[in-house]
């Protein structure tokens, strides 16, 4: 199966069947009138009608989507794949090296292929570091630390 | 005669050296907005709510508005000089912009676009100022039967004009609506669907959503695309229009600040069909349509002003009844919320010095950037060719320490990476996500006035119809609706869908 559109339709329908099967966990009708269950289970049921009929329109000649139209290739892929895993690798090292340090290996990360190391390490150090003072220092914002507090 | 000395109350808070400073800091950023490609009002706007949480509410509203409607301006200059048309809007511009910069005259069409833009946005919110005092009695007659009809014909709007289909438009509002159900139920207080998660009580945040759907899957977009690099902006010079010129240049100017004001009290509709709806007009009204696309003034005089004009129109839904015509909008609102003041009809009388201080601050921000426009359009040109490699990991940079603020938590950098996932499969679906983000800020409201609604009718929600207000716009609703079902089946319909991120 290589109709990309027809995956997205599935996975949006597991998803509102998990949220119907969750709604009913909440009372439809309460004693002084509508409960909490009823509006997230109306919605999460259309949502359901609505991406079969999604998938339905996905299988027509005209509206064809193919994986091989839309998922990346080459350099493309790996720019894609780097920002989100720079984004995740961010979450997972920041509470232990701190901000400043984390998103200079980010911003690293994205821009050392393209430029020369002193022009990256330039850009990445000085955003951040001008990042650092309007949040951290004017904005009292607590950004994550390391042992050293920075 | 009171409204003339609420203005005035207005222009005294406005005018003040900091709010006059948050103003051009907000224009200035919106204008640099407006020209990078690959970061649109809707992000922009998002990526700076977290600079204002310290602010006070009115100087934070001042200056995130004004990014909103210095955007506007901002893409322009990148359209006419080098065809990069930096936001949604700014593309009809360019069918006759850039070709009038290739005839030697992208000074006259900078120079119309900012006259435009400036007649425009000071005329509508002249007519805010006006209109809005008499309207708040009317909305303040709104009960929530008539909230329920409102936002409802307000997704239908929506839905009408969103993306390639009615079904991926209806998709996308009730993955938007779902979204918003996830936190604390608005009548019984339940918290759901928080699966033990401390992080999900309140549910998902607005701006992480925001920021997730419009910057960073446009990024990972932007990232599969070749960015050619623009070219070299030509000289600018001669602002004015030539004598000839004025006469129709004039007339555009009108009927693009009487059609924009009007299309911006409709909610749901994106900022690109006033743009789009201005330019078809002019055409067809021209004694000779084979000039447009080939350099007519008509073709950038009235676009710009519609567009212009629409941002200031587009205010009355959402100071009067809290609800927000685009994507930017929705933005705002999520950013009044977060500072405390809930948008509707009482805000007018709860917070009367908030809503004219805003207004005021418009008149100064549309003047600042017409001074900021034109002498400096060289400057602005080139920021434009600032390379994407080296501009997207700023905003990536700037993204991550912008929602890690939010609530001090990395789950929101979480948040915003999911998001952003969501926003880019889904949009290679060919779904559009604006209207996630527009609806996901109303579903609450929505549910609330449901709510009360059937409690009030003893679950009969047929009642609603029974009510002129509420059910004319119910009517009006599904009036929308066939339309939409008539025009999608004789595929006529404009490939709007996102247009405005």
């Amino acid at each position: 199966m290589k109709n990309y559109g027809v995956w997205v339709g599935i996975s949006l329908l597991l998803f509102s069947l998990f949220m119907v099967r969750e709604s009913l966990k909440y009372p439809y009708y309460g004693e002084y009138g509508p409960g909490p269950g009823l509006f997230p289970l109306w919605l999460s049921g259309l949502m359901g009608v609505f991406s079969i009929l999604f998938i339905l329109d996905s299988l027509r000649k005209n509206n064809k989507i193919m994986f091989s139209e839309v998922l990346p290739k080459g350099a493309a892929l790996v720019g894609v794949l780097k920002v989100v895993l720079s984004i995740f690798l961010f979450i997972i090292i920041s509470p232990f090296l701190g901000y400043i340090v984390s998103s200079i290996i980010v911003m690293l990360i994205l821009l050392m292929p393209d430029f020369k190391w002193k022009i990256s390490l330039g850009t990445a150090a000085s955003v951040t570091v001008v990042l650092y003072v309007v949040f951290n220092l004017i904005l009292d914002i607590p950004l994550p630390t390391n042992m050293l507090g920075w | 005669m009171e409204t003339i000395q609420l203005l005035m109350t207005g222009f005294e808070i406005a005018l003040s050296w900091q709010n006059i400073l948050y103003c051009l800091a907000g224009v200035s950023v919106g204008m640099i907005v407006g020209i990078l490609p690959g970061l649109g009002p809707s992000a922009g706007t998002a990526l700076l709510i977290p600079l204002t949480f310290a602010m006070d509410p009115i100087s934070a509203i001042i200056m995130l508005s004004g990014i909103f409607y210095g955007s506007m301006y901002g893409g322009t200059i990148t359209t006419v000089l080098v065809n990069v048309p930096g936001e949604a809007a700014s593309v009809v511009t360019s069918l006759d912009g850039y070709p009038m910069a290739k005839k030697g005259r992208a000074g006259v069409a900078l120079g119309i676009s900012a006259i435009g833009s400036f007649v425009g946005g000071v005329v509508a919110i002249i007519g805010v100022a006006l209109v809005a005092p008499h309207l708040v009695k009317f909305a303040l007659s709104f009960g929530p039967p008539e909230y329920f009809a409102l936002i409802l014909f307000g997704m239908t709007m929506v839905v009408g004009l969103a993306g390639k289909s009615i079904i991926r438009g209806v998709l996308a509002v009730l993955i938007g609506l779902v979204l918003a159900m996830f936190g604390i139920a608005p009548s019984s207080g339940d918290i759901r669907f928080s699966f033990g998660q401390a992080f999900l009580i309140d549910g998902f945040d607005f701006v992480t959503i925001a920021m997730g759907l419009f910057g960073l899957s446009e990024i990972l977009l932007g990232l599969e695309q070749q960015m050619k690099k623009p070219e070299k902006p030509p000289k600018v010079k001669g602002l004015f229009p030539s004598r000839q010129e004025i006469r129709p240049s004039a007339m555009s100017i009108g009927r693009g600040t009487v059609l924009g004001f009007f299309l911006g009290l409709i909610p749901g509709i994106s900022s690109v069909v006033p743009s789009l709806l201005s330019y078809s007009m002019e055409k067809r009204l021209a004694k000779d349509p084979s000039r447009f696309g080939k350099g007519a003034i008509e073709g950038v005089a009235g676009p710009e002003t519609a567009n212009n004009s629409f941002t200031g129109g587009a205010l009355i839904p959402l100071f009067l009844l809290g609800i927000p015509s685009s994507a930017t909008m929705a933005v705002l609102l999520g950013a009044f919320v977060l500072h405390g003041l809930q948008p509707g009809p009482t805000l007018f009388v709860r917070h009367a010095d908030f809503v004219w201080a805003v207004i005021a601050s418009m008149f100064i921000g549309n003047l600042l950037l017409l001074f900021m426009n034109l002498p400096l359009a060289k400057f602005w040109a080139k920021i434009a060719s600032i390379p994407f490699n080296m501009l997207f990991p700023i905003i990536i940079a700037v993204s991550i320490v912008g929602t890690y603020s939010i609530s001090n938590s990395l789950w929101d950098v979480g948040g915003l990476l999911i998001f952003g996932l969501l926003g880019y499969v889904l949009k290679k679906a060919d779904i559009p996500v604006a209207p996630i983000a527009l609806v996901f800020i109303l579903g609450k409201m929505m549910e609330e006035s449901l709510l009360q609604t059937l409690g009030l009718y003893n679950g009969n929600f047929m009642e609603i119809f029974t009510r002129p207000i509420s059910g004319t716009l119910m009517a009006l609703s599904v009036l929308a609706i066939i339309l939409s079902i008539i025009a999608g089946m004789k595929n006529k319909k404009a490939l709007l869908g996102d247009s405005e991120v």
